[in-house]
């Protein structure tokens, strides 16, 4: 089907099923759900203000995980802005990273100690993990996401597993040790 | 950094490798690599299971009900038409278009679409929509009109569900015109409207506060008369320690305005106690 590039309207059933998705990535960013499910907002008033750069069918999905990002940043750097001259590590807004493992996953030790651990890694790391673990997304599409080249995508991505692996792998070394 | 010889394998090479995602022309490289270092065969693994753990851990989110926030707002999102707030911005919508545009939007619609774009509806604010709206009608400002006063009040204080009152401004020159019931954000707002010999008029609202004080509203727990300008309208609120707001708005200047709010403070005061009793 030719792609209706002035078609300014964003398919209904498209958004609302994206919206957990977006949920789930918005809620790694942020790592806090309230701040998480604003980001969501924000992000849907700007698709639309963008809307006319969505080419209608192609992934609706993968442009609102760009739109979002780039919410995201621009609202890390206001905050940064905002803060002044109080010194943030430049990996983290300063807020705390934590996403919560709820009910039926408590009987699952190893889901909260990759959760946790995922906490220690940095915001760029947290980033490339979701999208590409979790969302299984192509690198390609990570790369045009993040705006970055995909061997950044790349290199980053694997640093990433390899820091969650090492942090996971720590308890257990040490117990190891012991015995 | 490390330019890696041919024939090893890269972190990056394994971390693709385990997506699934290696360019064809590495495979074999990878593979054999893999077949000779049991050691990049563990951290393959690892990866996989990583990524297996990480999906078991976050798709719990994907299940979770979308709160209604989400919902209108991806609604609004496909709009092909431009929303009236949208198109007009809040600052034109926030002066005289409110007046024409307010009233085919819906109340509801207004207020949920300016807190959609971000700015919270504060009670100052909504007081300012509210007097915009419906004292620029010049022939049906009220749903009641003062010939039934009594009636008027007892409905507003049923619907309210707390007792309010009609305070009695003739001595300033204003002659009560009636009242009306207002949607608000979470608990319905009462107007009153009161017009001078110019048909200049102003009006009394009154609602209760929610719980938690929102951004931008008067603490609870305290009177202090508050002023605010909301679309070239001075609005005068204080909010009592019933935790009820009330808010007095008209195109007066800020003494004139606070002289009005002092009368009706005090009237209340006076209505009030000699209702306890």
């Amino acid at each position: 089907m030719p792609p209706s590039v002035n078609d300014a309207a964003l398919p209904h059933p498209e958004l609302v099923a994206a919206i957990p998705r977006l949920r789930r990535y918005a809620r790694v960013l942020t790592g806090d759900a309230a701040r998480a499910d604003d980001l969501v907002q924000d992000t849907l008033a700007r698709a639309w203000e963008k809307r006319r750069l969505w080419h209608a069918g192609t992934d609706l999905r993968a442009w609102l995980f760009t739109v979002m990002h780039n919410v995201h940043v621009n609202q890390l750097a206001l905050f940064r802005r905002e803060a002044g001259n109080v010194s943030l590590d430049a990996d983290t807004s300063g807020l705390a990273w934590q996403l919560p493992v709820r009910g039926n996953q408590v009987d699952r030790v190893e889901l909260m100690e990759v959760v946790a651990q995922m906490g220690r890694l940095t915001a760029d790391q947290r980033e490339v993990l979701l999208l590409a673990a979790v969302e299984e997304m192509r690198y390609e599409e990570i790369a045009a996401v993040l705006a970055v080249p995909i061997g950044t995508v790349m290199s980053r991505l694997s640093r990433a597993r390899e820091k969650l692996r090492r942090l996971i792998s720590e308890p257990s070394s040490t117990l190891r040790v012991v015995k | 950094m490390n330019s890696s010889p041919p024939n090893t394998v890269s972190d990056a090479d394994l971390s693709a490798y385990a997506d699934g995602q290696l360019a064809p022309e590495q495979m074999a490289v990878v593979e054999a690599a893999l077949a000779r270092d049991p050691e990049l065969a563990m951290r393959v693994a690892d990866y996989r299971a990583q990524s297996g753990l990480l999906r078991d851990a976050l798709d719990t989110v994907l299940a979770e009900p979308i709160p209604e926030r989400l919902l209108a707002a991806a609604s609004s999102a496909a709009l092909r038409e431009p929303s009236l707030v949208r198109r007009w911005g809040i600052p034109a919508l926030a002066a005289a278009a409110t007046l024409i545009l307010g009233v085919g939007l819906g109340w509801f619609g207004r207020d949920a679409m300016i807190e959609r774009a971000g700015t919270p509806t504060t009670f100052a604010r909504s007081v300012a929509y509210a007097h915009a709206l419906y004292a620029a009608d010049a022939r049906r400002p009220v749903e009641v009109w003062a010939a039934e006063e009594k009636s008027l009040v007892t409905w507003l204080t049923k619907r309210l569900g707390f007792k309010v009152y009609a305070p009695d401004l003739n001595g300033l020159g204003y002659a009560l015109v009636g009242g009306r019931l207002v949607a608000g954000n979470e608990f319905p707002t009462a107007l009153f409207m009161y017009e001078n010999a110019d048909k200049e008029r102003l009006s009394l609202q009154v609602r209760k506060q929610s719980a938690r004080p929102r951004s931008g509203d008067a603490p609870t727990g305290e009177t202090a008369f508050r002023y605010e300008i909301e679309n070239g309208l001075g609005v005068f609120y204080w909010i009592d320690d019933e935790n009820c707001g009330y808010a007095i708005s008209g195109k007066l200047d800020r003494t004139q305005l606070l002289k009005m709010a002092h009368v009706v403070y005090a009237q209340l005061a006076v209505l009030e106690a000699s209702d306890k009793k």
